[in-house]
């Protein structure tokens, strides 16, 4: 079970980061991320179901959703740019949930019972004289990957930084050279193939539905604000915290109660530790 | 190098600066002196396209830059170092740095000469820049500022916020930086100081400049020596 909670946190912590980074553009909050995410699962769905081999289809998945994060970037996003405090974070709120419900509406109509299960849960393995199922071993391998990745290209890289520097202060770093409206670009884009990732992932122990985008919204707010909204490094460990609460909770009380358990974890975290747990940082 | 005509600009429509003619040539040292409101910050956002002009023309090296986003403006060679600095406060001192040479590495002389000017920055290098006191930072933001290599570095009242000690320090390693040859325009309200510093200054109130001319003939203006000088 700890295991599960582990590879399940590690997940959380990519919807988280996902998240986070757009959030720290001046505030702007996604809406439409879960259904990015589904949107993702449904593309390598009908790849596969077109004959691609499942790691073609992921290719496809992630790149449909990137392009997705670029494209809201460069339309809506807009207007949402050119304002900033309280009507930046509103403005993107309004547009965001919009595009959401618009996604969520064509997925259901065209595909109302679809889902993606990319089935290699079945059989288990054995590590270090632990059973795991295959699906959640190769799921925590590539969310522990990814997540690794990111964390190094955001505080090694030159362009990482330039990231991180656009969040922090963004007249800033446009006195040192930076375009934020490039940095603005890659946040959309990466964001989506987290979001993406991690709905594939997800689909690999169980399988997730057309209607799930609304619920990895959720989960993927609550992760960045028990992680200090805006801080990469405190979205990726509130992700494992929460995956280990989630999993014990599922377990002895049951999932529909978890949502709740994890929703109070929330709000407990903007009363007690406004900053989220790692304090801000990004 | 710097030539700035005819400009313009202001908030919300309403223009705080108009008309403001002056220039800055290589190697100089030019002080633009003004109380408060009187529209210093406002010039230099202007001149570095943080605020768009609304009338006129500023060019930099024979280029016409206004118009141009601010990161290509920095990218020219046109450093600015706001009175609020805009440090990242949540990334080391190297790490901003390191920065001030975006979109290049970082080179290490560059790094050596920021030390050298500022050694306190080198014993602070894995410090957060947030956590650093006003002096420390201003050293950051002005260090930051130089990694790019910049042929003219603009500073908003570097002074902002310093006790008169490290005011005068502040204004030390400036005198280093213009032995050096770079080419410097100051802002700033305590005149004395600028004036020690400058070759040629403008007078800019109530968003225009009332009066130009070489540090030494504004020091003994009767006007200058009033308004700004605390001399009855
Ligand atoms: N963001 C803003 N919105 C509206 N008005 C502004 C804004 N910033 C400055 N102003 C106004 O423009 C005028 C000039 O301000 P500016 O900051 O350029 O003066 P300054 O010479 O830099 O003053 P100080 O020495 O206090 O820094 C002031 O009347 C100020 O109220
Ligand atoms: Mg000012």
């Amino acid at each position: 079970m700890l295991l599960d909670g582990t590879a399940l946190g590690l997940q959380f912590g990519l919807l988280g980061v996902g998240l986070t980074l757009v959030y720290g553009l001046g505030g702007i909050l996604n809406l439409a991320y879960g259904q990015m995410a589904v949107m993702g699962a449904m593309v390598v769905t009908l790849t596969m179901r077109a004959g691609l081999p499942a790691g073609w289809a992921v290719a496809v998945g992630l790149l449909t959703v990137g392009a997705l994060g670029l494209l809201l970037d460069a339309t809506i996003m807009r207007p949402v740019y050119r304002q900033q405090g309280e009507h930046r974070v509103l403005l993107s709120l309004l547009l965001t949930l919009g595009v959401g419900i618009v996604i969520d509406g064509l997925l259901m109509w065209r595909y109302p019972i679809g889902s993606l299960g990319l089935d290699i849960g079945g059989a288990a393995v054995e590590i270090f004289g632990v059973r795991m199922r295959t699906g959640t071993l190769l799921a925590s391998v590539i969310s522990v990957t990814t997540g690794g990745l990111m964390l190094a290209f955001l505080r090694m890289s030159t362009l990482g930084k330039a990231i991180r520097s656009v969040i922090q202060d963004e007249e800033g770093s446009r006195l040192v050279g930076i375009n934020p409206a490039a940095v603005r670009r890659l946040i959309f884009i990466l964001s989506g193939i987290l979001a993406g990732l991690v709905a594939v992932t997800r689909s690999m122990t169980s399988p997730v539905g057309v209607n799930a985008g609304i619920d990895f919204t959720i989960l993927a707010l609550i992760v960045a604000v028990v992680g200090g909204l805006g801080s990469i490094s405190g979205a990726f460990v509130a992700g494992i915290l929460l995956g280990m609460v989630s999993t014990v909770s599922a377990f002895y009380i049951g999932q529909y109660i978890t949502t709740i358990v994890l929703l109070a974890a929330a709000a407990a975290t903007i009363l007690l530790r406004p900053t989220g747990l790692l304090g801000r940082n990004t | 190098m710097l030539e700035v005509s005819g400009v313009a600009t202001g908030y919300l429509g309403e223009n705080v600066i108009s008309g403001i003619d002056f220039t800055v040539g290589g190697g100089e040292v030019v002080a633009i002196i003004g109380s408060n409101g009187a529209g210093k910050t406002t010039l230099f956002r202007a001149v570095c396209g943080l605020l768009r002009p609304t009338a006129g023309t500023v060019r930099f090296e024979g280029e016409p830059i206004h118009g141009w986003p601010t990161h290509r403006i920095s990218r020219a060679g046109l450093a600015f170092v706001p009175a609020e600095r805009h440090l990242f406060a949540y990334m080391s001192v190297k790490e901003n740095l390191a920065l001030g040479a975006y979109p290049r590495r970082p080179r290490p002389v560059d790094l050596d000469l920021v030390v050298e000017l500022f050694p306190r920055l080198g014993e602070r290098f894995a410090q957060r820049a947030g956590t650093m006191s006003g002096g420390e930072q201003q050293m950051l933001a002005v260090g930051r500022a130089l990694m790019s290599r910049p042929r003219l570095l603009m500073l908003d009242e570097p002074t902002t916020g310093l006790a008169p000690n490290l005011a005068d320090a502040a204004y030390r390693a400036l005198a280093t930086l213009r032995q050096s040859g770079l080419t410097l325009l100051v802002a700033e309200q305590q005149v004395p100081l600028v004036l020690r510093l400058a070759d040629r200054g403008y007078v800019l109130e109530n968003g225009r400049i009332q009066m130009e001319g070489s540090a030494k003939e504004l020091e003994q203006d009767p006007d200058v020596r009033r308004a700004y000088l605390g001399v009855t």
